[in-house]
């Protein structure tokens, strides 16, 4: 049991029931492992400061490529791959009701006739 | 130089970059590069890295006309590398997960620090270019740069659910592979 509270409070950090988070205050592996996903947190966010040198030439290839400006909205691949997404999952959702709306519907013909 | 007067020069090279002054869009390009690399290495290694940042800055050119300045200059430059390196990554499909400390060799990191902290962020790096590409993506924009996870699902095009699932898989795996190291 106390297993599978641990399994659980590591499913959902800082999260859960309250069940759960008086569980991480009296588990001391719990505790371990929380004060070891912050330190991981600190590592991470001291990432930020660091900045990697851009290769030599970056900035000239840059500008010899400059074409146009056109406004060109740079989100728009990922727009139209979200909603192809949606589209489909909307497509397949329709069809599979209409197929269970006629089989519904078949079984009431069949009880009537 | 103030931090005022740097802001208002940058305002200015702004404002002439979206008219179409591509000098002042090469200060800029001067100004971002290391940053728009740093984050491109980060969310795809050292094999598109080059790539990403070059594409992004050119995506930035292309668009400037529609920055009204509502975030941060960087900030959006950020949206944009992380939007340009997940298009190019889907392209190249390279599924690779090879340190990223391979692309150190020109330049390297700044400010140089030394001992076990130095340790410690190369096995993070290290460990960081082993997690999965939609992983590493969600952790880098969450952990590193501080991005909400409405955000990060957005810029990446995936639900916030699928976010927050990727992070603690993430997380985790980070865990058990630094656990490793030491």
């Amino acid at each position: 049991m106390r297993r599978l509270r641990c399994f659980l409070a590591d499913l959902a950090p800082g999260e859960g029931p309250p069940a759960l988070a008086a569980h991480r205050e009296s588990c001391l592996r719990c505790q371990a492992a929380g004060a070891r996903e912050r330190a991981l947190g600190r590592a991470l966010g001291a990432l930020r400061d660091e900045v990697v040198a851009a290769p030599p030439g970056l900035q000239m290839r840059v500008l010899a490529r400059l074409g146009r400006q056109d406004a060109f909205d740079p989100r728009r691949a990922l727009i139209a791959r979200a909603a192809a997404r949606y589209a489909a999952a909307a497509g397949l959702a329709g069809a599979t009701l209409a197929a269970l709306l006629a089989g519904v519907l078949r079984r009431h013909s069949r009880a009537l006739g | 130089m103030t931090a005022g007067e740097v802001q208002r020069a940058e305002e200015e090279l702004l404002a002439r970059a979206r008219n179409g002054d591509r000098e002042a869009f090469g200060d800029l390009v001067g100004r971002y590069q290391d940053t728009v690399y740093t984050l491109a290495l980060r969310l795809v290694g050292p094999d598109l890295a080059a790539d990403v940042a070059q594409e992004a800055l050119l995506r930035a050119w292309r668009a400037l006309p529609r920055f009204r300045g509502e975030a941060a200059f960087a900030t959006w430059l950020h949206r944009i590398t992380v939007n340009t390196a997940w298009t190019l990554r889907r392209r190249a499909r390279r599924h690779t997960a090879e340190p990223l400390e391979g692309d150190r060799e020109d330049g390297g990191l700044l400010p140089e620090r030394a001992g076990e902290l130095a340790e410690l962020r190369a096995g993070l790096t290290r460990a960081l270019g082993c997690l999965t590409p939609g992983q590493r993506a969600v952790v880098v924009l969450r952990d590193v740069y501080g991005w909400s996870n409405s955000e990060a699902a957005r810029e990446l095009g995936i639900t916030e659910t699928t976010a927050k699932v990727r992070l603690h898989r993430a997380r985790r795996r980070l865990r058990v592979l630094l656990e490793g190291v030491r």
